[in-house]
């Protein structure tokens, strides 16, 4: 199988997953990628042999953690549960779930007058990865193609070895979903725990499930404007399928 | 040094006089004293002298917390702010302020463990601390303003994730009757005005950085989850109080209040909260509703949700939601707070047109919280309202203010229960405006002496409950007859002690806690049934000893003693018992500095002996028995006249009462004339030095 082939079947592969949200039908993307795939790979076993040209497309996440704010009482046990179960320390900046900052006064802050939080309604938002569907906005913004999709659940996850800690995935998620971990110096996200969430297990209000990945990326609000640079050779990548 | 989880490892200093900001080492100077009250005690005890006096330079502000806030132990949201204690009567002594809210896990994020603050500022200042950079600021733009505006300033210089523990007026004003508040509504009652004559209006914290767990990370996943499995509602009630699906038993008393068909009514849209076996622990939030344990039914209605501290799923400090609040007196319609916080406002008054649960109770509820925790107003665990019912009941305020301040006041509103009287009082206490509200403002044994008011009096009412030293009872023999009332007698405030009524009043069949208590204490008659007390015996005073001890323990870990030690569990296939070596073991992994039950009792035991020397140091005196550990007479009090030890009656013979202190001393290894710890306790328990000391004053049995 040639090179070429294979981004055939990628593309295959990847249009024959669920739940796309694409602004162009599979037919249209397929005759697309006929005529010209150029730099396209995925880093699932199947692909990574022969992928040697920047990352865009993954495959779909099998999972999601979705949250139900109106429950939510504000412990940060699900904070705790992430960085202390999986990392053997309590430390919240990192969590891959984000309570804390929504907790006094709602996702708009202080200055926002959101009139959530503690001081406002009582309404906790807590903000999720949404595994995100094509593109991945962190992993398309990585220079150094750490994030890559990781089973069982297809999460979307830093690859430390690979992680450089430029920080420039914090730059492109627009939920602002990147962790840092400033003792390793390395990025880090919400990998699912590999399919059985530590944080909608330490939930003690109900208020975090587990489900059927589903895409959330048009549900939720963005909280800020991505400004990450996504490199050339990315973007020439892009531009074989999306160009008119 | 050895590498120790839990802790951070670093203690901030700062000296407000000097503007020195420095850092000791944890572990190398207080691991021996754990963090929170234990380090306040040493730090006391080390740097000030005896006729220090609360609002001098010198005077330590100790915001002590301990190796488990912040880490995911379950109820670690504890700040103990230990100083000398300004309304304590007749003279100030140590005592300390309990907060939670998410000051202690922030500040150990930022990299410390506890704050000790001497000296005075020549200026009003706040103190920002950003992980490792720490600054004294002007505060002079926020000094005046209350305790939310405040915070609300702060926040905007440090980001929306801070916590901030400031003052209100009444701190400014050095008001003794004060408090510290964090977190909107979390605040730690009594040094408020400490902090106010150092003229330090706040701390602002931000912390990102982490705190390890020195044991393997999967083992102390399943020690967490175990010590969720045992634990109850809050005040760790063991049954429902209701019949439920899962319950063999239940208890109307119990603060365990969730049911199907009950629901969170104001949250949008409302929530049920169900059934909530306690095998499922991601319900355990729902157990809870302190709205309706203290407002009654009407709670259900005006409950958005239950709020708390960082870490705790127990929720015990409930959001209320009262649109008419709003529409009627002008303060925001959703407000929470829980127990003397929560009922701040209300208990001013005897009565409401609308009956003591209606609306206008909760209306009082949300008036008083909302004023009490912007102003700083500190409650005494509800003296504060107690006495003033009491004063203006029995024409005492008439009598002894001008008529022209006593006209100022609206009474006829105060008569009916109209919670805008409110608005004339408390800013009054706060800002220490006419003679009313200044002597409210200083607490009850001050208040007596600068009215020539008779202390004895107030030892005696039953329903003031009043103890000494300024201070009431706090779950004395109500709830666990001798041990409660001895407890009663130990601190400089109210004891805030809850190991004994964790379980005694969690709801269980008194055959029950015999069995568990068998299993704790040696003996079934450890406890008795509220209302079928029976005399004292050494069951009781090894029970005394373990509720002082642990509550010192939780108070010096920074977990909740709200809800530890867990002596009992909801759980059938256990026999509902729980697990008291839980904190060892929690300890044990998180620090990774082992210690069994036994030894971490003895750390204990050196913290409360500490506290003990302190007493008697400063009050110069080593006749403890009789100056300072003593009985109000409404505990010998019946008002039906039964006789004591009989069905139906909770008072308590003095002449056993005498027995049981002199079984306490002796449990404690303490001298049973004095009630002083000898010199070869405080050898035992670490404490030779203290013992070397206190024996040149002659301060030794």
């Amino acid at each position: 199988m040639d090179n070429r082939d294979e981004k055939h079947e990628i593309l295959e592969r990847f249009l024959g997953s669920a739940e796309l949200n694409h602004p162009f039908s599979r037919r249209q993307f397929l005759k697309i990628s006929g005529v010209s795939i150029v730099g396209i790979s995925a880093l699932s076993p199947l692909f990574a042999r022969g992928a040697t040209k920047p990352l865009v497309i993954m495959e779909q996440a099998k999972g999601i953690v979705i949250a139900d704010p109106t429950r939510c009482v504000a412990c940060r046990r699900c904070e705790l549960a992430c960085t202390e179960f999986n990392d053997g320390k309590a430390k919240p900046s990192m969590a891959r779930i984000k309570v804390a900052r929504n907790m006094n006064f709602g996702p708009k802050g202080i200055y926002g007058q959101s009139g959530q939080g503690n001081w406002g309604n009582g309404l906790i938002t807590q903000d999720l990865c949404k595994q995100c569907p094509h593109p991945v906005p962190c992993a398309t913004a990585c220079p150094n193609d750490a994030i890559v999709m990781k089973g069982p659940a297809n999460a979307r996850v830093v690859d430390e070895a690979k992680c450089i800690g430029c920080k420039m995935c914090q730059k492109a998620c627009p939920w602002e979903m990147l962790s840092f971990d400033d003792d390793k110096n390395k990025a880090t996200k919400c990998f699912l725990c590999d399919g059985k969430p530590k944080c909608v297990e330490a939930c003690p209000a109900d208020a975090l499930a587990y489900v059927a990945w589903r895409d959330m990326t048009d549900k939720v609000p963005a909280r800020m404007v991505p400004t990450a640079v996504v490199s050339p050779e990315k973007a020439a990548s892009c531009n074989e399928c999306h160009k008119k | 040094m050895a590498k120790f989880g839990g802790w951070t490892g670093k203690t901030l200093r700062v000296n407000l006089s000097t503007g020195k900001i420095w850092t000791e080492d944890t572990i190398e100077k207080y691991k021996d004293y754990l963090g929170g009250t234990g380090l306040g005690y040493k730090v006391i005890w080390d740097e000030m002298k005896p006729e220090t006096k609360p609002f001098d330079p010198e005077s330590r502000l100790i915001f002590g917390i301990g190796p488990m806030a912040g880490t995911g132990a379950p109820c670690n949201g504890r700040t103990a702010i230990t100083s000398l204690f300004p309304t304590c009567w007749p003279k100030p002594l140590v005592g300390t302020g309990h907060m939670g809210g998410q000051f202690a896990a922030e500040l150990k994020y930022a990299g410390y463990d506890s704050i000790i603050i001497e000296g005075k500022a020549d200026k009003p200042v706040w103190l920002s601390i950003v992980d490792d950079k720490v600054e004294i600021k002007d505060a002079r733009k926020i000094w005046g303003q209350g305790i939310r505006r405040a915070t609300a300033e702060i926040t905007q210089e440090l980001g929306p994730e801070a916590c901030v523990a400031a003052i209100g007026q009444a701190g400014e004003n050095l008001v003794p009757m004060s408090v510290i508040m964090n977190s909107y509504s979390h605040s730690a009652g009594g040094n408020g005005a400490v902090m106010g004559s150092k003229n330090l209006k706040a701390i602002g914290v931000r912390g990102t950085g982490s705190i390890t767990i020195a044991g393997d990370k999967g083992e102390w996943e399943k020690l967490l989850k175990y010590n969720l499995s045992i634990m109850g509602a809050n005040n760790n009630h063991a049954v429902p109080s209701s019949p439920q699906p899962w319950a063999e038993y239940f208890n109307p008393g119990s603060r365990w209040k969730a049911s199907k068909g009950l629901r969170w009514e104001a949250a949008n849209p409302p929530i049920d909260t169900g059934a909530c076996d306690p095998h499922d622990l991601n319900r355990i939030a729902y157990r809870t509703n302190n709205a309706v344990t203290y407002l009654g039914d009407i709670g259900w209605s005006v409950t958005v949700r239950e709020n708390v501290c960082t870490g705790c799923p127990i929720r015990c400090h409930p959001m209320i939601k009262v649109p008419s609040a709003k529409a009627k007196y002008g303060v925001p319609e959703i407000g929470m707070n829980t127990c003397g916080g929560l009922n701040f406002g209300r208990s001013f008054f005897k009565q409401f047109p609308d009956g003591p649960r209606g609306l206008t109770n909760v209306e009082a509820c949300m008036v008083g919280m909302h004023m009490a925790d912007d102003y700083g107003i500190w409650c005494n665990y509800s003296q504060l309202q107690r006495d003033f019912v009491k004063l203006y009941y029995e024409g005492t305020i008439k009598a002894k203010i001008s008529d022209k301040e006593f006209k100022s006041y609206s009474w006829s509103k105060y008569e009916k229960g109209d919670p805008s009287f409110l608005f004339e009082l408390l800013p009054r206490i706060a800002r220490k405006e006419g003679e009313l509200a200044t002597v409210l403002g200083l607490g009850t044994g001050y208040l007596l002496e600068k009215w020539g008011l008779s202390e004895a009096e107030w030892k005696k009412d039953k329903d003031l409950v009043y103890w000494k030293m300024s201070h009431p009872k706090h779950h004395s023999n109500e709830d666990c007859g001798q041990c409660g009332v001895i407890l009663n007698t130990q601190y400089n405030r109210d004891c805030q002690c809850h190991s004994h009524t964790n379980l005694v009043r969690g709801g269980l069949p008194i055959q029950v806690q015999k069995k568990i208590a068998e299993d704790l204490f040696g003996t079934p008659d450890a406890v008795d049934a509220v209302g079928a007390f029976t005399p004292m015996n050494t069951g009781k005073a090894k029970m005394t000893k373990w509720s002082l001890l642990r509550k010192e323990l939780h108070d010096s870990l920074s977990l909740c003693n709200w809800m530890a030690p867990y002596a009992t569990s909801p759980l059938k296939e256990r026999g509902y018992k729980g697990d008291d070596t839980i904190e060892a073991k929690l300890y044990s992994m998180a620090t990774g500095g082992k210690k069994n039950p036994e030894e971490l009792d003895v750390v204990a035991e050196r913290i409360f002996n500490l506290h003990r020397a302190l007493t008697i140091r400063d009050m110069g005196t080593k006749e403890m028995r009789e100056k300072h550990d003593t009985i109000p007479d409404w505990v010998y009090y019946d008002p039906d006249k039964k006789p004591v030890y009989t069905k139906g009656t909770i008072h308590l013979d003095k002449q056993d009462m005498q027995l049981a202190m002199d079984m306490y001393y002796e449990v404690m290894g303490w001298d049973k004339k004095t009630g002083a710890p000898t010199a070869d306790t405080y050898k035992k328990v670490g404490l030779a030095r203290v013992a070397e000391d206190l024996g040149k004053k002659n301060l030794l049995p």
